[in-house]
């Protein structure tokens, strides 16, 4: 590198950490504007419909302390995390097996696309005929909701990956193991993760509209043990909680898909 | 320079299907036979469109042919109509440098290069001080960890190449892999190409529409008649070994074998 590019260098980089600090006054601001228009929407509302977001910040602490909100949200995350596994694991694991198989792909893919069409949520009350109340017709509702974005996504990424790469790998001497492994996974991890980042707080939603209808822990169960009960600063505080834990996973996602995905040219985030 | 044939291609035969009707069924290219000796460095030129990169992909056998054969030293002819039976790459003999790098996004220049070595289980010290030698060889020491995106054309086009002459397959098909350069790069890279050809002397298919490249690179040089292709013309290049490729066009034959060539060539 010449010392004329080095200058140009320091002269960008001056002036994108300018940028940055903007963007990020502006985020700031933005959060300050946002708890403004709560705090006077729950004033003009009345304490039923809208809490006050220093008594739902207030709520959230002591039922942290006592321990309550830590079993809630441990119940809810195992729950998501199996379904998620379950269903992601189907998700990659049968475009794989389809690969393999043309005609079968050819006869089923339009039932499979045909199946995307039913509203998961409906299927709930068959669920609990069928599997009963505990765990079961919740991981069937995350499974499913996790498995057809993921389960897309990487059919989809397997159509798209570069024949030429697959047979530059075939004339070398790869396996078709080795083919799918090095070649059509790394092609498709980017459609992957994109997908992931609709899976996974899917299966979190999901696991909490389960237990609104299901059982009696979790934070679904929470928020709508609070409505029963006309305790509006309960059902907002059960709404942060979840909202922050997909934040959280939302931004563990994107840290992994920077690491994993180093080797792409251009950062391509599709931040939810 | 033994004289043993070792590849064969006999009335070699492709046609697409036509869209309209099984009738006008396109022949790409029809009746194609040349063989090629052990250590000879073959050209083959044609005008674009005439299924040059078809043949090879044929004889790489990651393409079906529609009729014909293809053999390699006395062994019975590969079932290349067939395209559950084709084997790519023939055992690992048959390199293919294709116009287009197909470096693996993913994996950095040396992963790149150690690619084959890796899939075939033959990663070792040997084998990987082989890998290293050809990267200095062709100037790409210290770019050994950058990805593919971060190299120059022809840095990548140079990183293919060694990719293929890293596992040393007894023939190497070549598709314009210069193609896509500036004048400059593609003289570097053809002199590159053929120090490394002089040291090992495999034998090499090195198909290219630039009669000049034909002429400076080949020990023979076939010319393709448009599609169908067929053989049309044969070549054999005297011009003596170690060849200057800058200047080539000065060497006294040079002038008369690319008039006949030009000739040929539609």
């Amino acid at each position: 590198m010449t010392t004329q590019d080095t200058a140009l260098d320091l002269a960008e980089s001056a002036h994108l950490r300018w940028r940055q600090y903007a963007v990020l006054g502006g985020r700031i601001g933005l959060a300050i504007l946002f708890f403004i228009v709560w705090k006077i929407g729950a004033e003009r509302a009345g304490p039923i419909y809208v809490a006050d977001p220093v008594l739902v910040f207030q709520r959230i602490v002591t039922d942290t302390m006592s321990g309550e909100l830590v079993r809630h949200v441990y119940v809810t995350l195992r729950l998501s995390i199996i379904g998620f596994a379950i269903g992601c694991f189907f998700g990659v694991v049968l475009p794989f097996v389809l690969r393999r198989m043309p005609r079968v792909t050819a006869a089923i893919e339009p039932y499979i696309m045909a199946s995307v069409g039913v509203p998961k949520y409906a299927l709930v009350p068959l669920f609990i005929l069928w599997f009963g109340i505990d765990d079961a017709p919740k991981l069937w509702l995350i499974g499913l909701l996790v498995f057809y974005p993921v389960f897309i996504a990487v059919f989809a990424g397997i159509r798209n990956v570069d024949r030429r790469l697959v047979n530059m790998a075939r004339v070398v001497g790869a396996s078709e193991s080795r083919i799918s492994r090095e070649v059509i996974w790394n092609s498709l991890l980017s459609f992957f993760f994109a997908s992931l980042k609709i899976a996974l707080p899917r299966a979190v939603s999901a696991a909490i509209i389960g237990e609104f209808l299901v059982g009696n822990e979790g934070l679904g169960y929470m928020i709508e043990y609070a409505r029963q009960n006309f305790d509006t600063v309960g059902v907002f505080a059960g709404i942060v909680v979840a909202t922050v834990i997909v934040l959280i996973i939302n931004a563990a996602l994107v840290r992994i898909d920077r690491h994993i995905n180093a080797w792409r040219p251009v950062e391509r985030d599709m931040q939810l | 320079m033994s004289t043993q044939t070792l590849l064969e291609v006999r009335d070699l035969s492709k046609r697409f299907a036509s869209r309209e009707s099984r009738d006008a069924a396109l022949w790409v290219i029809k009746d194609l036979s040349f063989s090629v000796p052990d250590g000879e460095f073959l050209t083959i030129i044609g005008p674009s469109g005439s299924g040059k990169t078809t043949l090879l992909n044929m004889i790489a056998q990651i393409d079906t042919a529609t009729g014909g054969e293809v053999r390699f030293k006395s062994e019975p002819p590969a079932p290349i109509s067939d395209p559950k039976l084709l084997n790519p790459g023939l055992s690992c003999r048959i390199g293919y440098v294709t116009q287009e790098d197909n470096l693996l996004p993913w994996r950095t220049t040396l992963q790149n290069v150690l690619f084959p070595l890796t899939v075939q289980g033959r990663l070792n010290d040997e084998t990987r001080a082989r890998a290293q030698t050809l990267i200095r060889t062709v100037g790409l020491a210290g770019f050994e960890n950058h990805y593919p995106h971060e190299l120059s054309g022809g840095m990548r086009k140079r990183a293919s190449l060694i990719r293929t002459l890293v596992y040393d397959p007894p023939v190497i098909l070549m598709d314009e892999p210069f193609g896509a350069l500036d004048a400059q790069t593609r003289a570097v890279l053809q002199e590159d190409l053929l120090r490394l050809w002089e040291l090992g002397r495999k034998t090499i298919v090195f198909v290219t529409h630039d009669i000049a490249e034909a002429i400076a690179l080949g020990d023979r040089t076939l010319v393709l008649s448009r599609a169908p292709a067929k053989v049309i013309g044969e070549h054999r290049i005297s011009i003596p070994r170690p060849r200057d490729i800058r200047g080539i066009m000065s060497h006294p034959d040079f002038s008369a074998l690319y008039q006949r060539i030009r000739a040929q060539v539609q």
